[in-house]
């Protein structure tokens, strides 16, 4: 499969291979699979980086995920939707090996003859390379009852095929064909073309493909195209259209014969747009179903994908896409470090220090530690000489430049050496680890800002969870949203900072996408955030286990009252200091531990005790029910004593 | 929590206690008695209501137990009963009236005008009650109770349809060491209380000046 299945994060979102970079995300997408629809990956998430393209399926997310490498993909379209149409981007695959060759090939032709395609727009050429030549089949095949041809239906492959293959209708009359008649047709349209099938047979491919799949050469698309201009005349220039199947003159800004029907394809207009016209006319797309599937299971060919833009973003979608395939970060990962530009390295070749290794080699002693920092000091020069030139090169070279400011951070807190900025530190290595930052930029427009507010909902919950950082764990699983804002984008490093208001906006969220944080509001009003499974159930349970250790162990000093019974009152600045919470975060757990009535306070000198709850707690209810009881035991007891008497 | 140990309800009960004995020492507090936190008053809603009702029941065992009838808030304040000096808690004077509210409120408190006559039913004193006089009757028995028990007394003693004087009632020979006359050394106020309710209900008639009343029971 070219799909794979991917791994989320906790925040359901994918998690990303070192040195991936999130480029785009944009909501409301859908997925197909050459052209049927995906049925359990219609809407959800897609996530541009300089890696991959992942799925991530709103509903069940951990299950319908999926994820495609850039590295295989060989070309992409876009297609700019049309009226209920939305706009789509097909991504073709790469072959994956030789042995499945035929298989591709097969479904390359599947995909681009879809609508049949009598001329592909030469824009369309020379986009393509050769790996992967849009086929030119126009098979029909004419209706038995109202003798209307019919297109063959592009996914249909006469290899394949078989009596579950599901069959369109006629579009004229509506009757269904039979298997045999889809069948000659597609195999006589097939075989009808000389230049196809010699070539085929040159190239050796087996006679039973020769039936059914063009091979891909790049003489093969010379040749049509001479064909094609030959046999359709001048569409460039003439005045009227020849139809590819009638050869009727058709006004040229119709879209199919006015006589026979067959769709065509002027040559002036963007390939996006006629791509559109066939497209519309099969759509609704059919889903993808199991059954299908499995009939064709035997056959492990990679089907192109489409990704459905039903919340608008496919452009910025595109251009990112565009760009991150002409960058092929992923060549990156195992490329040779330090990328210096021609003047570095002339500069270093003046200076003779390429020969540096060899020298470090031969030199010894203090002189040689000397030489070889003068020769790092140097290096690192031009590193940051060349990084700093042009912007190209600095992104070319940002990895170098990140690993050279770490070392620089870290000189820097070895040599101070104190506790303190332990935070500071781990804080920056954080910020670099925040690369994967959501901004409003990298986010898709189409609808409006609660993508952008959800992305950064799910930002932060990554940013919380992260047990490497462990921020959530280290303040005792809670922590004030005021002191999370502040955190966060202290980590941003000072860049792309967040606003309080869409912060809180955030944070609101994530009850609604099921993020496993969650915001609490005091009563005061103070806003925390903390875990999910984090109840207040689960913090009385931990605070009344910690007053009731009280009771086992003696009070600092003597007590007037009997600990053992009642153990002691404690303060809100035990109660941040036992759990490692914040003082503010401590007084309104507290509060909210007697507001469930399982503490109660004492003020007194030395200030707001709480205790457990010894006074216990009456329900009205209960109350009521014990005063009407008590009323008719007084009743009773008076009907005795003056039936004793009188 | 811990409801167990609230102290006994101050319904009617076997007479233990004699009354020729009112200064007992040893009044068993209950058990929250020595919670610090109990002197504080709390803002949970529902403990705060656990808090009186415990208070009150502490209050009224405690009077009844040592036969108070009216306690003087100021100087109660300083008593054992609000000052734990074990535990060095004491209940503020704004919550010892809050206790003695919510008691009044259930019938079993009232506080003393501040001219210094008492009114005769607790149902019309509340209104007054909320600006308080320094001095509560403690109702540890409603005054219907007082009056069932006088009743039953004059009864029992036969006395019915003879003259008692008020006096008598309270202070006489015939009331002491007696189980039924608990009325023993009782609040001349309260008795009156019990006593117009007898009137009222047409079992006895009060005559006489201020300082000699006599009361003739039917």
């Amino acid at each position: 499969m070219f799909l794979k299945h991917i791994d989320l994060t906790t925040a359901l979102r994918p998690s990303y291979l070192p040195d991936e970079v999130l480029l785009f995300v944009q909501d409301n997408v859908g997925l197909y699979e050459g052209k049927f629809k995906l049925p359990n990956q219609q809407n959800g998430q897609v996530y541009l980086t300089s890696h991959r393209i992942c799925y991530v399926d709103k509903d069940e997310p951990r299950k319908y995920s999926a994820a495609l490498n850039l590295k295989e993909v060989d070309r992409y379209e876009f297609y700019a939707g049309f009226l209920k149409s939305s706009a789509k981007i097909t991504i073709v695959p790469k072959p994956l090996k030789r042995s499945t060759l035929h298989n591709r090939v097969v479904s390359n032709t599947g995909v681009n003859s879809r609508g049949s395609t009598p001329s592909p727009a030469p824009s369309d050429n020379a986009y393509t390379p050769p790996s992967g030549p849009p086929s030119i089949t126009a098979a029909t095949w004419v209706c038995t009852i109202c003798s209307f041809s019919n297109p063959v239906p592009s996914n249909f492959d006469p290899t394949t095929a078989n009596a579950h293959t599901p069959l369109p209708p006629c579009l004229a009359c509506g009757i269904k064909p039979t298997l045999s008649q889809v069948l000659k047709a597609a195999i006589s349209t097939a075989s009808n073309r000389p230049a196809a099938t010699s070539n085929a047979s040159q190239s050796g491919i087996s006679s039973q493909e020769n039936s059914s799949t063009i091979a891909p050469q790049s003489s093969d698309l010379l040749t049509f195209d001479t064909r094609i201009s030959s046999g359709q005349g001048k569409p460039d220039t003439g005045v009227s259209f020849h139809c590819p199947r009638c050869t009727f003159s058709n006004h040229p800004s119709l879209l199919s014969c006015e006589m026979c029907g067959a769709p065509l394809l002027s040559q002036n207009i963007p390939s996006s747009i006629s791509s559109s016209e066939y497209i519309r006319t099969q759509s609704p797309g059919p889903v993808k179903d199991s059954n299908s599937k499995t009939s064709q299971g035997g056959t492990d060919f990679a089907e192109s994908v489409k990704i459905s833009f039903r919340g608008g973003g496919e452009k910025i979608f595109y251009e990112r896409l565009k760009s991150a395939m002409t960058q092929r970060k992923w060549l990156l990962q195992d490329a040779p470090p330090a990328p210096k530009s021609n003047r570095a390295m002339d500069d270093s070749s003046a200076s003779g220090s390429p020969s540096t290794p060899v020298q470090r080699t031969k030199t010894a002693g203090i002189a040689g530690l000397e030489q070889l920092g003068l020769n790092m000091r140097k290096n690192n020069e031009i590193l940051i000489g060349s990084a700093f030139e042009d912007l190209e090169a600095l992104m070319a070279s940002a990895k170098e430049v990140v690993a050279l400011a770490e070392r620089f951070a870290q000189q820097v807190n070895g040599a101070s050496g104190d506790v303190t900025s332990k935070d500071n530190s781990i804080l920056a290595e954080s910020a670099h680890q925040l690369g994967l930052i959501t901004t409003k930029d990298i986010v898709g427009g189409g609808s409006s800002e609660s993508l952008y507010f959800s992305e950064l909902a799910r930002n932060l919950a990554e940013f919380l969870t992260d047990d490497s950082r462990g921020v959530l764990k280290r303040a005792g699983g809670i922590l004030t949203l005021v002191e999370l804002w502040a955190m966060f984008n202290r980590a941003r490093g000072g860049v792309e900072l967040v606003s309080p208001m869409d912060f809180e906006k955030a944070a609101q969220m994530w009850e609604g996408l099921k993020l496993p944080v969650r915001l609490r509001k005091f009563r005061s009003g103070v806003m925390v955030v903390q875990a999910r499974d984090r109840t207040d159930d689960a913090t009385i349970k931990s605070i009344l286990a910690w007053l009731q250790d009280l009771h086992e162990f003696p009070p600092d000093r003597d007590v007037a009252w009997d600990w053992r019974e009642f153990g002691r009152g404690v303060t809100a600045q035990e109660a941040a200091e036992r759990f490692g919470w914040s003082l503010g975060v401590a007084e309104e757990e507290l509060l909210m531990a007697e507001e469930h009535g399982a503490l109660c306070r004492e003020e007194g000198l030395e200030g707001l005790k709480f205790w457990k709850n010894y006074i216990g707690s009456t329900d009205p209810a209960l109350l009521q029910k014990r005063e009407a009881q008590e009323q008719a035991d007084a009743l009773i007891q008076r009907l005795k004593e003056t039936g004793l008497i009188g | 929590m811990a409801t167990t140990t609230s102290p006994p309800p101050p319904q009617p009960q076997p007479q233990s206690s004699s009354p020729s004995s009112p200064s007992s020492p040893s009044f068993p507090f209950p058990r929250e008695y020595f919670f610090p936190a109990f002197f504080t008053r709390q803002t949970n809603i529902t403990i705060h209501h656990a808090q009186l009702t415990k208070w009150s029941a502490l209050i009224l065992a405690y009077a009844r137990h040592h036969r108070l009838f009216r306690i003087t808030i100021s100087a109660a304040a300083e008593s054992d009963l609000f000052f734990n000096r074990g535990i060095d808690r004491r209940l503020s004077p704004p919550d010892i009236r809050e206790v003695l509210d919510f008691m009044r409120k259930d019938g079993r408190a009232e506080f003393l005008r501040p001219d210094g006559a008492a009114d005769a039913s607790s149902s019309s004193a509340s209104a007054a009650a909320a600006a308080g006089g320094d001095v509560v009757f403690l109702y540890w028995r409603k005054p219907e109770e007082w009056a069932a028990l006088v009743e039953a007394f004059v009864e029992e003693t036969a006395q019915k349809g003879s003259v008692l004087t008020v006096y008598e009632l309270t202070e006489g020979e015939n009331t002491r060491g007696t189980d039924m006359a608990e009325f023993h050394g009782m609040d001349n106020q309260v008795l009156m209380k019990a006593l117009n309710i007898l009137v009222k209900r047409g079992k006895a008639q009060i005559f006489g000046s201020e300082e000699s009343l006599g009361v003739k029971f039917f």
